[in-house]
């Protein structure tokens, strides 16, 4: 009844809306169950316009460059636009871009249910369930890194296909060998271990661990804690809202408390609450602290820019999970023009040649025969990923619940790392967000 | 123009109440206190350009450079890579050609609207002016974030969405809403004795506008010009919103893409910080000539 | 502005009648009255149309969004009052509009109090005992930051402000080694550097101006002070202050709501922290609208600004206008 006495603006605002909802429909229903891979297509003088933001030096930006030659030389006469992509840019404005006639054929896009999740909502995103099953692509991708691909109501894990991921990431451990042969210390197998490590640099006067609070890195290792005490349907009630998450429960409760013990007896260094992901980097690159636990993202620039000494990584031990997941989605928006060549240009990517490439380039790829893999350091980085994915150990990433759970965890353990809340006030704080959301979206 | 009431130099047309013919500055005794002051103010410079210094030194390190030394080394052999890679990764020519057209057409039109504006209200007295004035400053000051979605999808409707045009619309409409509230307070002191006078002489209200009002107020409208085109040039969030096309953006929006998910290209971005200041604080300089100069030529009269 | 008044006047009078003219200058202190001239109007036109179009359609857009709940795509859901409902039970909400009284401070007052203060040394103290040239380059200087984009200068201020950055380091190399401290990752010393970062921005922007009123000023007043045997505080505070009176409006004005509407400065530096130290109001509603796609809460924030945005605006107006009226007295 409200409604009739809109204004004129917010009438036609709301037509707008409406309309546009009705032209995604529209367009999502048909053209995609007849994509199929093979024949003879004629792409002659048709333009593809992709976009991405991964860097140009990177594992990714490398790869796919060699895919945009490979469409190109497939199917002669096509073109491809290609624009780099400011990642802020595309976060942010996704749904006003996808909503619009700017929409490209086909884009990279983040994965979880407040990124890739939200836009499928919306309607923005192609159904691309058969495409999938047509050309094949679930037979490369397990079953965990399926569940980001697949989203039902918004929510992953199942159901529909609306993305098709590349690459992969996961958390693990960076070292500094050198540092390490310094102080007599050996890579530990066991967590006990590992903290020991933690105290014997510490005892000599060297913060062990990079970490970066305004960021990231710091919910990255509180969630790296919790998973040492946690079984994957802790994960999926966690991230999937199975069951109702008890943030007083152990898994969490240890990490906290483990992580503000980390903090007092100074493994991490009071005074990184408000570095940035970058200043985390940049430390463990100028050697100021030995140990970094991080993604599979900085392995590119690690192996490009330190030249000085020598590092490698290993799992974080004890652990059966990591966070970690599949990386950044390719989608093709329901307004996009050009769909079956999108759909080509993904099958491109996850051609053994494109693979193989970007596992050398040192990136993880999801389809790579290990045995092309030349430098021992990028296989093992590989290897690990796919030992991880193949024991169900992908456990996602802490601030993907809700779409504001990011700034509510960078709070939240800014707040632990100083002291001004208790570990048990800090899962307060962080509970009340979450359940409120989850009651929100009525789970 | 009397001295009166108006917010920035207004003295070039100032026939009777302009400061006599300035006699050679009297140089005074530089006492120690004097100097003291002279020390303090250096002091306070080099806080105020450290960060540029650092920006400069960043931009000619190479990557591995930064990561062995970090941000603050100076540093370890100079590479001119960094700024070139820089340019051609972000296609910044193109960028700059984007800021510039968009930021001097707001500065162009931006000025021309306000003059307008500040003419009927100023000069024009029109009826119910304090509530325009008040009008004006409210167009100015409403924050950008609630703006976006309704301007997006008025812009889509009439396929403005992604172009230049639509941003360019904006903010003259925002810039001129300042400068109809900063000029207009100087128009209302400009001198009636002219404007009668014109009127006398049979020119209408527009000739009166451009051969008298417009010449007379110049010291005004270069400055208005320059905070325009310094403050357009700037502008980062509704331009991120607006140009999506590669070839739309301007400079602040292309550098957003060194900034990746996870990791930032920092020596790239030092080296955009330099290359994009230059503009902005060329104009600046010009600028200082333009004040300068229009103050001299009032000061004659 | 008394001084300057009465000579236009006496020089007017002087002129004695001239012929032709209209009897009828009841109003000569208010300036003069234009009977009969309509065409004014038009000129308003081009300006009021743009602005109803850009700017007013787009707030009462927002106004009405802020009673849905919307994620940007789709129909907007009719909710009433929650969102405000919900926004007055947000501590984060509260802590945003705290935290602007502060920055007002930071972006408003004391940047145009010390603004004035520099722009009267540079001008009349560096500019008469050492050269204009360097008073010049001075403000140079000192409007360099208003230059730099936000972004990139946050993140250089982030380097310098880094626990083993540049400022500690300097500190303890002088001996202030007590001073160090994590200032951007302290809660206690988060605000205030941010604030500190803001001045260093905004201050160039009055010296800028106040140097441009300053120029105004009949520099025979200063000499007859001087000769009066006036110290300079005395001529600053009587004459100084008095002649910048406009400046000093706009300059608190623009400099009061830029500070109100403060975003890109937060954006960089802190992003709001640690916890929510150093959350905005704007920062606040970008996030509702940007990360979260909760355009209707947004709206519901963006909203209150306006209301509160327009309130402040109109004071300043109508102090200025009472004061140009004064003036004219």
């Amino acid at each position: 009844m409200r409604f009739r006495s809109l204004s004129h603006p917010r009438r036609a605002l709301v037509a707008l809306a409406a309309a546009s909802l009705a032209l995604a429909g529209c367009s999502s229903s048909g053209g995609s169950s007849d994509a199929k891979p093979g024949g003879t297509k004629d792409y002659k003088g048709k333009t593809l316009t992709l976009w991405h933001y991964e860097g140009a030096d990177s594992a990714m930006g490398i790869a796919w460059n060699q895919a945009i030659k490979d469409f190109k030389a497939k199917y002669p006469g096509v073109k491809v636009k290609f624009e780099a992509k400011g990642f802020e840019q595309i976060r942010k404005n996704a749904s006003m871009i996808l909503n619009s006639d700017s929409a490209p054929d086909i884009l990279e896009y983040g994965k979880g249910n407040g990124t890739a999740g939200l836009l499928s909502k919306l309607g923005l995103l192609t159904n691309m369930t058969d495409v999938v099953k047509n050309y094949g692509w679930d037979k490369k991708l397990s079953a965990s890194l399926q569940t980001t691909a697949r989203y039902t109501k918004g929510i992953m894990g199942s159901g529909d296909w609306y993305g098709v991921p590349n690459y992969g990431e996961y958390v693990m451990v960076y070292y500094n060998k050198k540092m390490f042969a310094k102080y007599g210390v050996q890579v530990p197998t066991t967590f006990d271990q590992f903290v020991s490590v933690l105290d014997t640099f510490k005892q000599k006067g060297v913060t062990p661990l990079a970490n970066a609070g305004a960021e990231y890195p710091a919910q990255q290792i509180f969630y790296e804690l919790a998973l040492s005490k946690a079984d994957r349907q802790f994960v999926n009630d966690y991230e999937l809202y199975q069951h109702k998450v008890d943030f007083h429960g152990p898994e969490l409760t240890y990490a906290a408390q483990t992580f503000a013990d980390w903090v007092n007896k100074g493994y991490i260094a009071k005074d990184s609450a408000n570095l940035k992901a970058q200043d985390m980097g940049n430390a463990f690159e100028q050697q100021k602290n030995p140990i970094m636990i991080s993604g599979s993202w900085w392995y590119g620039s690690f192996k490009n820019e330190i030249k000085n000494f020598d590092w490698g990584t290993f799992l974080f031990p004890g652990n059966k999970m990591d966070p970690g997941s599949s990386g950044n989605l390719w989608i093709v928006p329901t307004k996009a023009k050009n769909k079956s060549m999108a759909y080509d240009f993904i099958d491109i990517t996850m051609q053994p040649d494109v693979q193989n490439l970007l596992g050398n380039s040192g990136g993880v790829p999801v389809a790579a025969d290990v045995s092309k893999i030349t430098d021992p350091k990028n296989k093992e980085l590989i290897q690990n990923f796919d030992t991880l994915s193949q024991r169900d150990g992908l456990a996602f990433y802490p601030d993907w619940p809700t779409p504001s759970y990011y700034d509510t965890l960078v709070a939240g353990v800014q707040e632990l790392m100083n002291g001004s809340k208790s570990p048990s006030a800090f899962l307060d704080s962080i509970a009340k967000p979450y359940h409120d959301y989850v009651a929100q979206i009525g789970k | 123009m009397t001295a009166v009431a108006g917010p920035p130099s207004t003295t070039a047309a100032v026939p009777e109440t302009a400061p006599p013919a300035p006699a050679p500055p009297r140089r005074r005794r530089r006492g120690p206190v004097a100097y003291a002051v002279y020390v303090g103010l250096l002091v306070l410079v080099a806080v105020f350009l450290a960060p540029l210094l650092v920006i400069a030194i960043n931009s000619f390190k190479s990557a591995s450079d930064f990561a062995a030394h970090g941000p603050l080394a100076l540093p370890h052999g100079w590479h001119l890579s960094t700024i070139t890679r820089f340019w051609k990764q972000v296609d910044f020519g193109t960028k700059l050609l984007n800021s510039l057209e968009i930021s001097a057409a707001v500065a162009v039109l931006g000025t021309a609207l306000a003059l307008l504006n500040s003419y009927a209200i100023g000069i024009g007295r029109v009826r119910g002016r304090a509530v325009f004035l008040v009008f004006f400053l409210m167009v100015n000051v409403v924050p950008q974030e609630g703006l976006v979605y309704p301007l997006y999808y008025m812009a889509k409707q009439v396929n403005l969405y992604d172009s230049k045009l639509a941003v360019i619309i904006i903010f003259t409409v925002i810039q001129s809403a300042f400068g109809t509230y900063l000029l207009s307070s100087v128009l209302a002191e400009f001198p009636a004795e002219i404007i009668e006078a014109a009127e006398i002489d049979g020119a209408n209200s527009w000739r009166t506008l451009t051969r008298i009002v417009v010449p007379m107020s110049w010291p005004t409208l270069s400055v208005m010009f320059t905070f325009f085109f310094i403050w357009t040039w700037n502008e980062f969030f509704l331009p991120l919103v607006f140009l999506i096309s590669n070839d739309n953006q301007t400079v602040p929006v292309g550098l957003a893409v060194l900034q990746g998910q996870h990791l930032m290209d920092v020596t790239a971005t030092s080296a955009s910080a330099l290359l994009g200041v230059l503009p902005a604080l060329l104009f600046f300089l010009v600028f200082q000539r333009t004040l300068t100069r229009g103050i001299a030529a009032g000061a004659l009269k | 502005m008394t001084l300057s008044v009465s000579t236009t006047k006496s020089s007017r009078a002087a002129a004695g009648p001239r012929p032709g003219r209209r009897p009828a200058r009841r109003n000569a202190r208010r300036g003069v009255r234009r009977p009969g001239r309509r065409g004014y109007s038009l000129y308003l036109l081009p300006g009021l149309v743009l602005s109803c179009v850009v700017i007013v359609v787009p707030v009462i857009a927002n106004v009405g969004l802020s009673f849905t709940s919307w994620p940007g795509v789709g129909n907007p859901e009719w909710i009433g009052t929650r969102n405000y409902q919900r926004l007055f039970q947000d501590e984060d909400f509260w802590a945003s509009f705290r935290h602007t009284a502060a920055i007002v401070l930071a972006m408003a007052i004391v940047p145009t109090v010390l603004g004035l203060v520099l722009a009267a040394v540079l001008f009349d103290y560096v500019a008469k005992r050492f050269s204009s040239r360097s008073a010049t380059l001075f403000r140079s200087a000192l409007y360099v930051p208003q230059v730099l984009p936000v972004a990139v200068s946050g993140i250089v201020w982030s380097w310098l402000l880094l626990p083993d950055g540049a400022v500690n380091t300097l500190a303890k190399d002088i001996g202030l080694g007590g001073l160090a401290r994590d200032w951007l990752g302290d809660p206690n010393s988060a605000l205030p550097s941010v604030l500190g970062i803001m001045v260093w921005i905004q201050l160039g922007y009055p010296v800028v101006m106040f140097m441009a009123g300053l120029q105004r000023v009949n520099p025979e007043l200063y000499e007859a002070a001087e000769m009066d045997g006036a110290g300079w505080w005395q001529r600053f505070r009587r004459i100084t202050i008095h002649q910048v009176r406009p400046e000093l409006y706009v300059v608190l004005a623009t400099t009061t709501i830029a500070a109100l509407k403060t975003f890109a400065q937060v954006f960089v530096l802190t992003r709001g922290g640690p916890g929510n130290a150093t959350l905005v109001p704007s920062y606040f509603a970008y996030r509702s609208f940007f990360e979260n796609a909760d355009v209707g809460y947004g709206s519901a924030i963006s909203s209150i600004m306006v209301v509160l945005i327009l309130v402040v605006g109109a004071v300043f107006v109508r102090l200025q206008t009472r004061a140009d009226q004064e003036g004219r007295r």
